[in-house]
C-alpha cells in the first residue's frame, strides 16, 4: 500500500485554496449532492461511511450527527475543533492551510444535516496562517452564496466563525474548548451521565457537534462518491474505514503528513516518510503524544487502524506519529512528555494537577542522576491514580505516556536510577538531553 | 409564587441496597440517606457541583435488563452523578478506598501541614478526611511548593496560598452566590491559585463566608487569625442584632470573649450566609475597650459610681412631674422597647419616644396601612427564591437587606426570575437585573406612577398622565425600558421589594405607597421592609409616639425629630437615651448636639461610652442582646429568640429590667423575673403575637401573619398622585 491521497490530493495546488480553483477540481460536488437529499439520508450516509472522529477518540461521527434535536426548537451549533495541540500532530493545520474549502464544505454539509445555525472554527492560536487561508475562503464562500443566507437555494442559514484560541492545550479538549469560545476560563465541564451530551446541551446550552478538521473533511469525499464507496478504504480492518492523515516526525527522513488508508502497516508510514534517520528505529509514539510507545519489535507487526493499534499496545490517537532512533534516552524523552502534560494541566482537578507535576519532578530527578530504587513503582502507581481519576482525558493522557514507556522499556529507568546516568550514552543522546542533565551522558 | 416540584423518583442501589430517590438527586446526596457518607472536598450543597477535587470517586454500574449489573469502567464523582433509573453505586469497595488515598496523597504532597498553628485545625476536612481515609506515610521525596503564607486579600480576608487545595469553593461563591465576581483562578496546573482579578482588594459585602466555605485554613479571617484554637471555643447559637434580616449566627467566644461570629443555618433567612456587617461588626461592638461596668452619676464636672438604687432615685428624680423624652436604638429586644415604652407611658407620663433615625418620620395617619389597608411586610425572605419576577424599588438591596438580596440574587441565578430594579443610583442588583430603570433623583413617586399606569388597570385612571412617554420625561427612565419592565412583572405574582429607606426621598412616602398599591392591584406581593436591626419589633412593641403595642393609636407624642428640636429649645427637661447617641444616629447631627446641650438631665442607658456622654447626668449600664436573653423581629417579621451567650460586663442589666425597675420603684410596673415574663405580657398586649410564649418559640423563629380580611382602599393614594401628577 501506498499513500492514498483522498483529502490531501490536491494540497500542493496552491488555486485549490481559492473557490474558483476548488470548485474546477470538483469541490462542493458533495455540498450539491447533499442539499437534494433529506437530512436523515445525509446523517445515514455518514453511518455507512463507517467515519470515525479523526481528533483522537474514534468516535462515531454519525452518532453525534444523529443526536441532535430533528425537530428544531433552538438554534443548533456547529464547532470546528481545529486547536490541534498534541505534540506530534499537525496534520489540521495543512487541512486548513491548503485545502480550506473542504473544512468549510464539510462544516456546511455537518449544518445542512443537524439544521445548525452558525459554526465557530476554533483554531489554535499559533496557526496564524491557518486562520489567514480559512479567512480568505470564508468571505470567498460568503461572498459567492456557499455561506450565510439561503445557501445554495437550500433554504440553510448558515454562518461561520473563526475563534483563535489563547495558548491551551487543553483547549482542544472539547468542553474545555466550549468553555474557552463562551469566554470562560479554559476548563474542561462535567460530561455525559453528569451532565447532558453536548449534542443535547453544547455550547450555550444548546445542541453542538463538536468535530476535528479532518473530521468534517471526510465529510466531503463521503458525501461525494457515497457511504459505500467509503468504506471500501480500510475494508481489511476491524472497524477503520476511510483514509486517515499522519503526521511523522522526529527521526525519520521526510517528516510530513502522510494520509494513507485504515490498515496500511505502520512499517509503511515509515518507509513513506523516507525511513529512520540517524539510526535505527528504537521506538514509535504513532498517534501523539500522550498514546503509550511502541518498542521496535511491536512496530514490526502494528497496523495503522484503531482496534488493531490497540492490540498492539498503543493508539491511532490523532495521528502524531513519531519515530525514535536508537539514542533516544527513553527517560529523557519521558520527561519531556511529562513537563509538556505538567505545563498544559488546567489545574481542575487533584489528579491531574498534583499527579503530572510530582511525576514531572520525580523524572527530573532521576535525570539529575538521584534517582530512588522505588522511583519506578512509584511512578507506575502515580499513573493509575491519575489515569480514569482526572476530570478529563488530558489526565489520562499524561499518565499513558510514562506508563507505556516504563512498561516498554523497564531496563532503562532502572538504569538510569540504579547509576545514575543514561543506558543511551551516544553524543545524539546528550544533544537531546535537557541541559542540567548533561552529566548523565559521557562528554563527547 | 409556587414553582412546580419534581416528584419524579427513580430506584437506584447503593452498596447493595434499594432505594427511591428524586430523578436527578446527586448520589452524594442519596447516599446520605442510607445514612452513609462520601468525602468531599469541592461539593457544596448550595453551589452547583463542579467534581474538581475527585474525592467522591466512586464506582458505578447500571442494571442490565437480564439483572445484571454493567459496571463503567472509571469511578465517578459522586457529587456531580445525578441519580437515574438501574443505577448501581458502591462506596465502599477496594478500589474506591484506593482512590480516595490517591486523592489524598496527591493534596498533601505539597499541603504545609502547620496544623499546630493553623486555624483550621481540629476542624478541618482535610485533616479529617486524612485520618479517615488518607495515606499514612508519604511517599514525596521532593520539595513542596512554597507560596504566601499571608497573603491579604481584603481588611477581612487573608489567604494563606500553601494551604489552598484548588477547590474553587470560594471562586464558585463570588459567582454563583454573592454575584460579585470576586475571585478566580490566576494560572494554571500545579500553579492554580485563587486570587482577585488583578490582585485587587476583595470587595464584597459577603466576603467573610468564603472563610467558612474554605474546606482548609487557606482563607482566614484576619482578625481572628492565631486567636485561638477551635477546641478552645465554645459556641452558642445566636442571632445578629446589625443587619434587619434576623440572620442566624454563632457566637464563637473563649473565657467569655467574643471571638468570632459564624453563619448557622435557617433555610428561612440566611440558609447559612452571612454578610460582613453580621460576621465582622460585632466584634467592635462586644469587645469594645470602653464597655460601661457601673452606673454612674454626675458630680459637677465628673461622674461618681454609684449603686443602681441610687441612680434609679437620680433617674426618677429628674423625672418627676418633668417634660420627659425617650429615644431608643434599633438593637434592644422586643422585650425591651415593650418595658420601656410600658414604663414611658406609665411612670414617665409621656408619650415622647421613638426609635426612629431616619429623616422623615411618618405620623401613624400616613403609614401605608392607614392610607391603603395594606400590610407593609406581604412575604418572607425565602418566598423569594421562588417567584417569577421581582421587583426592587428604591433601596441598595444589598447594603439595607443583604439576605433578602442573596435571595433575590438566587431567585435569578436558580430559576431565571426576572428581577427589576428602580433606583437612582448603582447598586449590585443591577449587576443581574432583567431591566434597570435608573430615575433622576427625587422622581421615585413619578416613576411608581408611571409603572401603576402600565401594570394596575385601577390605578389607570389616577395615573392617566403617567404615560411611559410623560414617566420618561419626568425620570429619566427610557419608555422602552418602562414597559419592558411592566412586561416583565405582569400576570407573575411578583415580589416587590423597597425599604423604609424610600422615605428619605422627594416623595418618597408617595413612591412607596403607590407601589404597594400597585403590586396589590397587579397580583404581586409588597414588602416595604425597616432598615435597622429591631426596628421592626420596636414599632410593634409599641414603642412610637402614636401608636402604641399593637399599632392601637394613642394620643400622639413627639417623634425624634420634634424631640430633638424640643430639647435643643430647652423645652425638654429629661431625655433618657436606651441604647442610642443622637450624635452619631440622626442625620442632622448639629440639631442632636444642640438637643443634648439643652436638656436638664441626660439619661444614658447604655453599653460603652458615646460622644451622648458628655452630657450626661446618669450613666446606666446596658448589656448587649447577646448578653442577655431577648426576643427580635426582623424586617420579615420572624420572631426569633436568643438566648444568653456571653457574660455582661460589670454589672450592666437588660434595658427592660432597666425599665422595669424603674417602674417597680414608681409603683407602676409588675415585677418581671426574665425576657420570658415580659414575652408573656406582650402576647396578652400586641395582637400579632397572641399566645406566643417565650420558651415555645421554634428554633427557626416564626414569622408573624398579617391579620386576614384587611380591605384595600385607593383614596388616599390617589389623591396624594393626583396633587403630585396633577401639579405638574
Ligand atoms: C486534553 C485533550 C486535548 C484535545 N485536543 C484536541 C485537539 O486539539 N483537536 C481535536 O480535534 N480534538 C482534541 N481532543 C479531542 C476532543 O475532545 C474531541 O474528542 C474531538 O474534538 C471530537 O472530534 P472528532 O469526533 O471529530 O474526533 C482533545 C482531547 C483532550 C482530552
Ligand atoms: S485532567 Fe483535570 S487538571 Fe487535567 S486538564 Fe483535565 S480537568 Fe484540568
Ligand atoms: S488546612 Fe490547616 S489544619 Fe488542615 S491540614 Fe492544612 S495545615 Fe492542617
Ligand atoms: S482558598 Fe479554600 S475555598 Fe478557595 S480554592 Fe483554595 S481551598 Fe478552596
Ligand atoms: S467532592 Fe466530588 S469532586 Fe470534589
Amino acid at each position: 500500500m501506498a499513500e492514498y491521497k483522498l483529502l490531501l490530493e490536491h494540497s500542493h495546488e496552491p488555486e485549490f485554496r481559492t473557490l474558483h480553483g476548488y470548485l474546477a477540481r470538483g469541490g462542493y460536488a458533495a455540498l450539491n449532492r447533499a442539499k437534494g437529499m433529506e437530512r436523515q439520508a445525509i446523517i445515514d450516509e455518514v453511518k455507512t461511511s463507517g467515519l470515525r472522529g479523526r481528533g483522537g477518540a474514534g468516535f462515531p461521527t454519525w452518532i453525534k450527527w444523529n443526536g441532535i434535536e430533528k425537530e428544531k426548537t433552538r438554534p443548533h451549533y456547529l464547532i470546528c475543533n481545529a486547536d490541534e495541540g498534541e505534540p506530534g500532530t499537525f496534520k489540521d493545520k495543512q487541512l486548513m492551510e491548503t485545502t480550506p474549502f473542504l473544512v468549510i464544505e464539510g462544516m456546511t454539509i455537518a449544518a445542512l444535516a443537524t439544521q445548525a445555525d452558525a459554526g465557530y472554527i476554533y483554531i489554535r492560536g499559533e496557526f496564524v496562517d491557518a486562520a489567514k487561508s480559512l479567512r480568505a475562503a470564508i468571505d470567498e464562500a460568503y461572498a459567492h452564496g456557499y455561506l450565510g443566507q439561503n445557501i445554495l437555494g437550500t433554504g440553510l442559514n448558515f454562518d461561520l466563525y473563526i475563534h483563535m484560541g489563547a495558548g491551551s492545550y487543553e483547549c482542544g479538549e472539547e468542553s474545555a474548548l466550549m468553555s474557552s469560545l463562551m469566554g470562560e476560563r479554559g476548563m474542561p465541564r462535567l460530561k455525559f451521565p453528569h451532565a447532558p451530551l453536548p449534542t443535547v446541551a453544547g455550547v450555550w446550552d444548546q445542541p453542538t457537534i463538536i468535530n476535528n478538521v479532518e473530521t468534517y473533511a471526510a465529510a466531503v469525499p463521503i458525501l461525494a462518491k457515497g457511504g459505500e464507496w467509503y468504506v471500501t478504504l480500510g475494508a481489511n480492518t476491524k472497524n477503520s474505514r476511510g483514509t486517515k492523515i499522519f503526521s511523522v516526525s522526529a527521526h525519520v527522513n521526510k517528516p510530513g503528513n502522510y494520509e494513507i488508508e485504515f490498515g496500511t502497516p505502520l512499517m509503511e508510514l515509515l518507509d513513506l516518510a523516507g525511513g529512520m534517520k540517524g539510526g535505527a528505529l528504537k521506538a514509535c509514539v504513532p498517534g501523539g503524544s500522550s498514546v503509550p510507545m511502541l518498542n521496535a519489535e511491536d512496530c514490526q507487526n502494528a497496523i495503522l487502524a484503531y482496534e488493531e493499534l490497540w492490540e498492539t499496545g498503543s493508539m491511532v490517537g490523532s495521528g502524531g506519529c513519531m519515530f525514535l532512533n536508537e539514542h533516544t534516552c527513553i527517560v529523557s524523552y519521558t520527561w519531556r512528555t511529562a513537563q509538556f502534560y505538567a505545563m498544559e494541566s488546567c489545574g481542575k482537578c487533584t489528579p491531574c494537577r498534583e499527579g503530572t507535576k510530582w511525576m514531572l519532578q520525580i523524572l527530573e530527578r532521576i535525570l539529575r542522576g538521584n534517582g530512588q530504587p522505588g522511583d519506578m513503582d512509584l511512578l507506575m502507581e502515580i499513573t493509575k491514580q491519575i489515569d480514569g481519576r482526572s476530570f478529563c482525558g488530558l489526565g489520562d493522557a499524561a499518565a499513558w505516556p510514562v506508563a507505556g514507556a516504563i512498561k516498554k522499556f523497564p531496563e532503562e529507568f532502572e538504569y538510569f536510577i540504579k547509576n545514575g546516568r543514561s543506558m543511551v550514552d551516544t553524543p545524539e543522546a546528550r544533544a537531546m538531553a535537557p541541559r542540567w542533565a548533561q552529566r548523565a551522558f559521557s562528554a563527547v | 409564587m409556587a414553582a412546580a416540584v419534581q416528584t419524579e423518583t427513580v430506584a437506584i442501589t447503593i452498596n447493595d441496597i434499594e432505594l427511591h430517590v428524586p430523578k436527578g438527586e446527586l448520589i452524594v446526596e442519596s447516599v446520605k440517606r442510607l445514612g452513609l457518607e462520601i468525602p468531599i472536598f469541592c461539593y457544596h450543597p448550595r453551589m452547583k457541583p463542579v467534581g474538581m477535587c475527585r474525592m467522591c470517586l466512586v464506582e458505578v454500574g447500571f442494571k442490565q435488563p437480564d439483572g445484571s449489573v454493567r459496571k463503567m469502567p472509571k469511578p465517578q464523582a459522586g457529587c456531580t452523578l445525578p441519580a437515574s433509573e438501574g443505577m448501581v453505586v458502591y462506596t465502599d469497595t477496594e478500589m474506591v478506598h484506593r482512590d480516595r488515598k490517591g486523592v489524598l496523597e496527591f493534596l498533601l504532597i505539597n499541603h504545609p501541614l502547620d496544623c499546630p498553628i493553623c486555624d483550621r485545625g481540629g476542624e478541618c476536612p482535610l485533616q479529617n478526611n486524612t485520618l479517615a481515609y488518607g495515606p499514612s506515610t508519604s511517599r514525596f521525596l521532593e520539595v513542596k511548593r512554597h507560596l504566601p503564607k499571608a497573603y491579604p486579600l481584603s481588611e477581612y480576608v487573608t489567604l494563606d496560598l500553601e494551604r489552598c487545595i484548588q477547590c474553587g469553593r470560594c471562586v464558585r461563591f463570588t459567582e454563583e452566590i454573592s454575584g460579585d465576581s470576586q475571585l478566580a483562578f490566576r494560572f494554571r496546573g500545579a500553579s492554580m491559585q485563587p486570587s482577585t482579578f488583578q490582585l485587587t482588594d476583595f470587595e464584597s459585602r459577603f466576603s467573610g463566608n468564603v472563610i467558612e466555605i474554605c474546606p482548609v485554613g487557606a482563607l482566614t479571617s484576619s482578625k481572628y487569625r492565631f486567636r485561638a484554637r477551635p477546641w478552645d471555643l465554645e459556641t452558642r447559637p445566636g442571632l445578629c442584632t446589625l443587619t434587619p434580616c434576623g440572620t442566624n449566627v454563632f457566637y464563637d467566644y473563649r473565657s467569655g470573649r467574643l471571638v468570632r461570629i459564624n453563619g448557622r443555618t435557617n433555610e428561612d433567612v440566611n440558609e447559612e450566609w452571612t454578610s460582613d456587617t453580621t460576621k465582622f461588626g460585632h466584634d467592635a461592638l462586644y469587645n469594645n475597650p470602653n464597655r460601661i461596668q457601673v452606673p454612674h452619676v454626675r458630680e459637677g464636672e465628673a461622674f461618681r459610681a454609684v449603686e443602681w438604687s441610687e441612680a434609679y432615685a437620680a433617674v426618677l428624680g429628674a423625672c418627676e412631674g418633668k417634660r420627659t423624652a425617650v429615644l431608643a436604638g434599633t438593637m434592644l429586644s422586643n422585650e425591651d422597647y415593650y418595658a420601656w415604652q410600658a414604663l414611658a407611658r406609665t411612670a414617665l407620663a409621656t408619650n415622647h419616644l421613638d426609635l426612629r433615625w431616619q429623616k422623615t418620620l411618618l405620623p401613624a395617619s400616613q403609614m401605608l396601612k392607614a392610607r391603603t389597608g395594606l400590610p407593609g411586610v406581604q412575604y418572607g425572605i425565602a418566598d423569594l427564591e421562588n417567584a417569577l419576577a421581582i421587583l426592587v424599588f428604591g433601596t441598595n438591596l444589598a447594603a439595607d437587606q443583604p439576605m433578602s438580596y442573596l435571595r433575590t440574587r438566587k431567585a435569578w441565578f436558580r430559576n431565571g426570575a426576572r428581577v427589576v430594579v428602580a433606583h437612582h443610583e448603582a447598586s449590585e442588583a443591577e449587576s443581574f437585573a432583567h431591566v434597570v430603570l435608573r430615575y433622576r433623583p427625587g422622581t421615585a413617586a413619578e416613576l411608581a406612577a408611571g409603572l401603576a399606569n402600565l401594570l394596575a388597570p385601577e390605578l389607570a385612571d389616577a395615573t392617566r398622565i403617567a404615560t411611559p412617554e410623560w414617566t420618561e420625561a419626568q425620570t429619566g427612565v427610557p419608555a422602552d425600558r418602562l414597559r419592558e419592565a411592566a412586561e416583565a412583572l405582569r400576570g407573575t405574582e411578583f415580589a416587590a421589594i423597597t425599604t423604609h429607606g424610600l422615605f428619605d426621598e422627594a416623595n418618597g412616602v408617595t413612591a412607596y405607597q403607590t407601589l404597594a398599591l400597585l403590586t396589590s392591584h397587579a397580583g404581586g406581593k409588597f414588602n416595604g421592609l425597616v432598615n435597622h436591626a429591631n426596628e421592626q419589633g420596636g414599632r410593634e412593641m409599641g414603642f412610637a409616639p402614636d401608636l402604641g403595642p399593637g399599632g392601637e393609636a394613642v394620643t400622639a407624642g413627639m417623634n425624634t425629630a420634634e424631640i430633638l428640636q424640643a430639647a435643643a429649645k430647652g423645652e425638654i427637661d429629661t431625655l433618657i437615651l436606651v441604647g442610642c447617641d443622637p450624635i452619631r444616629d440622626f442625620p442632622d447631627t448639629a440639631l442632636a448636639t444642640q438637643a443634648l446641650e439643652n436638656v436638664a438631665n441626660l439619661v444614658l442607658v447604655d453599653s460603652a461610652q458615646t460622644e451622648a456622654c458628655a452630657y450626661a447626668s446618669a450613666i446606666l449600664p446596658m448589656a448587649l442582646p447577646a448578653e442577655r436573653d431577648g426576643t427580635y423581629t426582623s424586617s420579615e417579621r420572624r420572631v426569633q429568640r436568643m438566648e444568653r451567650i456571653l457574660k455582661a460586663p460589670g454589672e450592666s442589666k437588660a434595658p427592660w429590667q432597666i425599665a422595669m425597675e424603674l417602674g417597680l420603684r414608681a409603683g407602676s410596673s409588675a415585677p418581671y423575673f426574665h425576657a420570658r415574663d415580659v414575652m408573656d405580657a406582650i402576647a396578652e398586649q400586641v395582637p400579632a403575637y397572641a399566645g406566643a410564649r417565650y420558651q415555645d418559640i421554634p428554633e427557626t423563629g416564626v414569622r408573624l401573619a398579617n391579620p386576614e380580611g384587611l380591605t384595600r382602599s385607593n383614596d388616599a393614594v390617589v389623591q396624594a398622585l393626583q396633587s403630585l401628577l396633577g401639579g405638574r
